[in-house]
């Protein structure tokens, strides 16, 4: 019986195999190779499309393949295909930090000999690629870099006869302002300020300052954002944790339905806005300022991340991904970005004022955009993912009234040094 | 079925009591439908707005020009329907045996098949990924169709109607001369219909509505299914609700009728009939 | 004597040809379960006392993946979190949904949407059932609450903004969403019940509680074992409703083993770990299963 098992299983093992249509072969008859792209959100990042396009069109002897993954499970599955051993050729990796553990598998293909050999001046990437260099190599090239900005409603301020935001604001003005611009109450409530659920929309303004990061170990220096917070939800010039997650309202929602007058979050939501707003969706008034900072930090400080593009270690066609890298993390790249709403990693070349220029975008976009310094939200370290799980819990207790602040922080700190020795 | 006499009283509590219970579990559906008329931004608002200020008719438009939502329902269809009929065919081959036949170590694999419903899929998840691409079906339908057609549920569900057969029943068909798998297809089988119609719901729903095992499985957009199709509406940093309730809608149409035209089977009395217990 | 050895044989020649039929009935199903689910399952068993980062050669690491869960925090609240989601859930949704199988087995007008509208929560989409639930539970303007505070109750619970109440809005929330999956199962294993023993019952003058307790139940054993060990399977597993609603929040408050799981290998990429976590599981369904085919050889020997 054994033995007709052991048949059986290897006849189906052969017959499966022969069912096999899966094998490309990635250099066709005519000399032509095609490369496996992946990328998550193909359709509404638009320069992914502008950019492969233009490539092509110069490389007529490369194809592009686009493996499109919705954005909340790219990262999972990019796991999967690079641990089963797929043939995909580069890839886009959305969370920056897990770029290290990638690394550390030996999945990256390090970048360093072309990038010599290419001669490009990689300074001009204001340092954010440092998050993918791991032991004196390079082994992602930074694409596209997002900020922390303030998003403000022109209407909310104009009713209450306030100032807009100028770019080099503190928090404790945020605050005050947020208190003068609140008003009406129930349905017809504006809010002067507006904090995601996310931990970063707290934390991140602890980070801020280039010193500390998520990974500190010692979370006091979070204390003044959360006791501010707190104190907004009280005065009731912020949307409270509670009906944030209640409403299941997204940041987009809220700030589009005109419902809250600032709004710190992502320079990714610039592109969003402008598209609402062609489209008709939506209908605010809306501007961007430099994102407030503290007494002691200066202007410019922010947070932000930088995505990188890879190419994988197991590709057989390294040398063709690597032209493709190359292009579009060079200038070309970054100028077709910049128009398609995107901010490149690329800095000079007037980048910023293509984008800010675009259709739809409101004034002031350009300076809003100004940085001194951008701090990883995330860094890419060991178990920054297990970390920042954690701040998030603890976050939404505080929040919630659940522990005070102090208890908040001394849970964090005992997490993270648990997190840290197991 | 014998006729019983109900008091007025308690046939009318237990209506009130089913009608408001419907009530609750058609809510979401009202929220589907009614979010599936409305422009994304509209979609969550504190508190719920039942009835669109405007109605967005455009939206069940909409959806079939922006995704080739057209081939999404044909492969889902597809999946559902092959992975269902295969389950059916061997898991009731299978409960068979483990329920009506005696050979050494039928324990042991039976415990071994339920054994494997404990472990989450997510963990081995990545050892079946590496199987697929050792075998060139990553990207492919046959991939989901042999991962999912083989699972222990089915075998599990079928064998426990199964038991329920008295043996004298069996040994009556062999008596008549029938052979094993005779006795499997004219006795077993007829008297079990309403099991198979679970079975089917419960198959068909599984496969129809799975979403991890398509988003890993396949790459191009030919292969993929209606899930997938939802999740396109879906971007990071925005998610076009009103799109993806009317997909969603659109998406449970087929579920419910399957549901419907199977819960027929389960009529009192008529599965029973041929019984003598 | 040797009439004795060739019936022996004959005896012997017998039993090997039922367990030829036998194995040629659950052949095709187990070839395809062993190599695709068996196999990656034992994987995972072995992988449970290995150190793998997925990808490059694993190494030993004994029990080391076992310590490690149960020295971590979020582990040990998980781990008591769901003994408590299981208890609850298990229980009450096998009544429930025993208790509608009973009566929409019934004829009844309109039993056909009944069943449809009951069956209903276990497939409409995620997001409807979480905006729906979230709203309803709001502490302040939801309508549960309003109901409590109309009938008296001046504190209602927080539910999902409070780290004591989440858990019991989750159980509710499983409860609603699992009953008329599991109606299904009784619906048709009670069409598997002879009306010849009703009728019997009725001649001797039994009561509909009587019949219930002395024919239904007991005739519905192999059924009730399956929703047992199905409903406590995917108590352990399912994580998906709990995302929809919570995400395993506020705090830690409604991770449960499998949201812990789920992150281990999705979010955290710790393989030994999640699958030492699974193991766990594993072990008490496996517990449940055994005592659960004693009692089944007392049913079959009843029939």
């Amino acid at each position: 019986m054994k033995k007709t098992i052991a048949v059986f299983l290897i006849a189906l093992m052969a017959m499966t195999s022969v069912f096999a249509g899966g094998s490309q072969e990635t250099t066709a008859a005519d000399g032509t190779t095609t490369l496996t792209f992946a990328v998550w959100d193909y359709t509404q990042n638009v320069y992914l499309a502008k950019a492969i396009e233009a490539f092509e069109a110069s490389h007529p002897d490369i194809n592009i393949e686009v493996q499109d993954t919705p954005a909340a499970d790219y990262i999972t599955k990019l796991n999967t295909q690079l641990n089963g051993g797929s043939n995909v050729d580069m890839f886009l990796i959305k969370e920056a930090d897990k770029t290290k553990t990638f690394y550390d598998r030996g999945q990256l293909a390090n970048l360093t000999p072309y990038i010599e050999a290419a001669g490009i001046d990689m300074s001009a990437y204001n340092g954010t690629d440092a998050n993918f260099t791991f032991d004196g190599g390079t082994y992602g090239m930074p694409l596209r870099t997002d900020q922390y900005v303030l998003f403000y409603n022109k209407d909310i301020f104009d009713a209450a006869g306030v100032a807009y935001p100028d770019n080099d604001m503190t928090w404790t003005e945020f605050e005050d302002i947020a208190a003068q611009i609140t008003s009406g109450e129930g349905a017809n409530k504006k809010y002067g300020a507006y904090f995601h659920s996310w931990n970063a929309c707290v934390q991140n303004w602890g980070v801020q300052d280039g010193e500390h990061s998520i990974m500190s170990g010692s979370y006091e220096f979070f204390k003044p954002y959360y006791e501010m917070v707190l104190r907004m939800q009280e005065a009731g010039t912020c949307m409270s944790f509670a009906q944030i997650q209640a409403s299941g309202l997204s940041y987009t929602d809220v700030f589009s339905q005109g419902l809250v007058g600032m709004l710190p979050m992502g320079s990714w939501l610039i592109n969003t806005m402008v598209q609402r707003n062609l489209s008709g969706e939506s209908s605010v008034n809306w501007g961007v300022a430099v994102i407030p900072h503290a007494e002691d930090v200066p202007n410019g400080y922010t947070v932000g991340a930088t995505t990188p593009i890879c190419i994988n270690n197991a590709s057989k066609n390294k040398d063709a991904a690597w032209e493709f890298v190359q292009f579009i993390s060079g200038p070309e790249g970054a100028q077709i970005m910049a128009e398609n709403g995107q901010v490149p990693a690329l800095s000079g070349e007037g980048y910023l004022e293509t984008f800010a220029s675009a259709e739809g975008m409101p004034e002031g976009v350009m300076e809003g955009l100004y940085a001194t310094r951008i701090s990883p939200d995330r860094p890419a370290m060991d178990k920054v993912t297990e970390i920042d799980q954690m701040l998030l819990a603890e976050h939404q207790l505080i929040l919630l009234g659940e522990e005070t602040v102090d208890e908040g922080i001394a849970n964090m700190n005992r997490n993270y040094a648990e997190i840290m020795a197991n | 079925m014998m006729i019983e006499k109900r008091s007025p009283v308690k046939t009318a509590l237990i209506y009130i009591l089913l009608i408001v219970l419907t009530f609750i579990t058609l809510l979401p559906l009202l929220w589907m439908v009614s979010a599936s008329f409305k422009l994304s931004s509209e979609v969550f608002s504190f508190p719920i707005k039942w009835i669109p200020e405007t109605w967005h008719w455009e939206n069940y438009v909409t959806i079939w020009q922006r995704i080739n939502l057209a081939v999404y329902t044909f492969n889902s269809f597809k999946l559902s329907i092959i992975i269902t009929l295969i389950q059916l065919l061997t898991s009731s081959f299978a409960a068979y045996g483990f329920s009506k036949c005696k050979f050494p170590g039928r324990n042991a694999l039976f415990l071994a098949y339920i054994a494997t419903i404990a472990i989450p899929w997510q963990v081995y998840m990545l050892p079946q990924y590496v199987m697929m691409q050792k075998m060139h079906l990553i990207d492919t339908h046959l991939s989901i169709i042999l991962l999912q057609s083989f699972t222990a549920f089915g075998v599990f569900l079928l064998r426990q109607f199964y038991i329920t057969i008295p043996d004298e029943l069996l040994e009556a068909a062999r008596i008549d001369g029938l052979s094993e798998y005779g006795t499997f297809a004219r006795i077993v089988l007829p008297l079990t219909k309403p099991a198979m119609a679970t079975l089917t719901i419960m198959s068909f729903v599984t496969v129809w509505n799975d979403y991890m095992g398509p988003m890993i499985y396949f790459n191009s957009d030919r292969n993929k299914t209606i899930q997938l199709g939802i999740q396109l509406f879906v971007g990071q940093y925005s998610a076009e609700y009103g799109l993806i309730m009317a997909t969603s809608v659109m998406a449970i149409i087929p579920v419910l009728i399957v549901f419907l035209a199977f819960q027929r089977f389960f009529v009192e009395g008529i599965a029973s009939s041929g019984l003598k217990g | 004597m040797a009439q004795t050895a060739t019936l022996k044989k004959k005896s012997g020649s017998l039993k090997m040809r039922q367990a030829l039929i036998g194995y040629s009935f659950i052949a095709p199903n187990f070839l395809g379960f062993a190599i695709f689910i068996l196999f990656p399952v034992i994987f995972t068993i072995v992988l449970s006392v290995m150190n793998w980062d997925g990808f490059n050669a694993m190494t030993f690491a004994g029990i080391d993946n076992f310590r490690a869960i149960f020295r971590d925090r979020v582990f040990k609240s998980a781990f008591w979190l769901t003994l408590l989601y299981v208890v609850f859930t298990v229980v009450l949704t096998l009544l429930a949904s025993l208790a509608l199988a009973c009566a929409l087995n019934k004829k009844i007008k309109g039993r056909d949407a009944f069943r449809s509208a009951i069956f209903f929560p276990y497939v409409a989409s995620m997001i409807a059932i979480g905006a729906v639930w979230k709203q309803l539970f709001e502490s302040n303007y939801g309508p549960i609450n309003m109901a409590l505070r109309a009938i008296g109750i001046d504190n209602p619970p927080g539910w999902f903004a409070s780290t004591d109440w989440a858990i019991w809005g989750v159980i509710i929330v499983a409860i609603w969403k699992f009953m008329g999956y599991y109606m299904l199962i009784y619906l048709a294993g009670l069409q598997d019940i002879p009306a010849q023993l009703y009728e019997a019952a009725t001649l001797d003058g039994a009561t509909g509680w009587q019949k219930f307790r002395k024919i239904t139940l007991p005739m519905l054993t192999p059924s009730t074992f399956f929703v047992f060990m199905m409903l406590t399977i995917n108590s352990f597993k399912s994580f998906d409703l709990i995302y929809a609603l919570t995400t395993g929040g506020p705090g830690t408050s409604t991770t449960l083993l499998a949201n812990y799981i789920y992150n281990q290998t999705f979010v955290y990429w710790d393989y030994g770990k999640s699958a030492a976590a699974s193991i766990i599981l594993f072990v008490i369904v496996l517990a449940v299963t055994i005592i659960q085919f004693r009692g089944e050889k007392k049913f079959t020997d009843y029939l």
